[in-house]
Formats: structure tokens, C-alpha cells, sequence
């Protein structure tokens, strides 16, 4: 187990990438955002369906490293359905990016870790 | 002497956090590259204790930056764990490509180190307050 003095440095540490990070997790979400326009208006081609995979993709892998474990899933949701073959049903990615919006938007500074949240 | 580990991942957030948490908590010594181009030329040069490995990154990905890894006499014993955020269709696969394991993103921070430790054999990580405050300097 980690001692509390490394607990510290490691939160600190973390907070510091977190507050470094946040801005280029809504650049990502932004994209998210602009892809549901695009869907909405049928102009989505493989090019823009692409970006949009690759911004959900990173967002499900990092967020959840800032203790943002229901945005990282939401996002991981976002890009199952992006992968699918069927064309993708807009409400319910509309639904999980409006969701993955008001998560990010309810945390400016950093979230817990796992283990800070057990202590 | 601590342990060099090699992180290559082309998200910035992930290595900045790798590296936070597996030197800070687990008292390693981190070099990371931000490609698979990158990650091959440091594996070359430094022969880190083991790789960290990111499956989707573009140009040379994980994959076949793994099998180039394995090709070359100089990094074909280092042991690799890929970083995967899909792991149920991938993790069978990498293990027939070399791979010692597989890590699923996003990690712990706080528990990185123990899951490499624990996929390399190495028993736990060395995460007392000297060894860190080392690290951290």
C-alpha cells in the first residue's frame, strides 16, 4: 500500500496532468458534439465517422484514469456504437454525449482515484 | 537500482499518467515514446526491463510494433504488456504474438504498478517513500 505522504504526491501529480488534460477532453467532446450535427443532418462519411471513433476511443481510455469512471464508460458506449455495421442510432449517442457532456462539465478539478475514494 | 519500463503511447494523458504512477507509486524509472517508430528506436537503444504498449495508435501500431519488437535479436526478450481499452477481441490474439499480458484501459493509477508487476513475475512494486522520493527527483 502506498504511504500517505506518496498518496499526496501522486494526487498532486494527477491533479496537475488532470487540470493539463480537461481542456483537450472538451476538444474531444466537441468533436462528439459536431459529429450528432453532422448525423442529424446526413452528413457524416467515413472520414468524420473515423474522428469521431478515435475521439470517443481516447476518451473512454483516459478519463477513467482521473477517477471519471462513468464518463469513460459513457464514452467506451459512444464508441461500441460507433463501430457498429448499422447506421448509428442518433438518439441514444445524442443521449450518452449529452450525458458524457454534463459529466465533464460538473468536473473542473481532478476526481478521486479508486483507492482515494476507498480511504 | 530501480527497473526501466518503456511506455509507447501516442495519447499525451496516458503517458503523463503511466509515468506519474509507475514512478511515484511504483518507484520505476520511466522513459516513454509517443510512437511506435519512437518506442522501437528506445527498446534498441535503452533494452528497458519491459514494455508498455498501446495497441491503437496510427501509423505503426501496436501490433506490429510488438512484432517488430520480437523480430529484433536486441528487444526479442523484453517482455511486452500491451495497453488495450478492447480487450475481450484482442487478448488472445496478442498473447500468440509475444505478449506477456494485457492491460485494460483506463488503469488505476494507484495500482498500475502492481498489475505490471504482477503480469511480469516481479512481486510487488517498490513503493516505499525512499525509493519514490528517488524517483521523484
Amino acid at each position: 500500500v502506498t504511504g500517505p505522504r506518496n498518496e499526496n504526491k501522486v494526487r498532486a501529480a494527477l491533479e496537475k496532468v488532470w487540470l493539463n488534460s480537461r481542456p483537450e477532453a472538451i476538444s474531444r467532446l466537441a468533436v462528439l458534439e459536431s459529429f450528432i450535427e453532422k448525423l442529424r443532418s446526413g452528413r457524416v462519411d467515413d472520414q468524420c465517422l473515423d474522428v469521431a471513433r478515435s475521439a470517443a476511443h481516447r476518451l473512454a481510455g483516459s478519463l477513467g484514469m482521473f477517477g471519471l469512471d462513468e464518463g469513460s464508460s459513457c464514452a467506451g458506449n459512444i464508441e461500441a456504437l460507433l463501430c457498429q455495421d448499422s447506421a448509428p442510432d442518433i438518439v441514444l449517442i445524442e443521449d450518452l454525449v449529452h450525458q458524457l457532456h454534463n459529466l465533464l462539465e460538473a468536473t473542473p478539478a481532478p476526481m478521486k482515484t479508486q483507492q482515494n475514494r476507498d480511504l | 537500482m530501480p527497473r526501466t519500463l518503456l511506455v509507447i503511447d501516442d495519447d499525451r494523458d496516458i503517458r503523463l499518467v503511466a509515468q506519474t504512477s509507475l514512478e511515484l507509486v511504483g518507484g520505476f524509472h520511466v522513459i516513454v515514446a509517443d510512437s511506435g517508430h519512437r518506442g522501437l528506436a528506445f527498446a534498441n537503444e535503452v533494452r528497458p526491463d519491459a514494455i508498455l504498449l498501446d495497441l491503437m495508435m496510427p501509423d505503426l501500431d501496436g501490433r506490429k510494433t510488438l512484432d517488430e519488437l520480437k523480430r529484433m535479436p536486441k528487444t526479442a526478450s523484453i517482455p511486452v504488456i500491451m495497453l488495450t481499452a478492447k480487450v475481450q477481441a484482442h487478448q488472445l490474439d496478442l498473447m500468440c504474438h509475444g505478449a506477456a499480458g494485457v492491460l485494460v484501459k483506463p488503469f488505476d493509477p494507484m495500482q498500475l504498478p502492481n498489475q505490471v508487476c504482477e503480469i511480469l513475475g516481479w512481486g510487488p512494486s517498490k513503493n516505499d517513500e525512499e525509493q519514490s522520493d528517488r524517483a521523484a527527483e
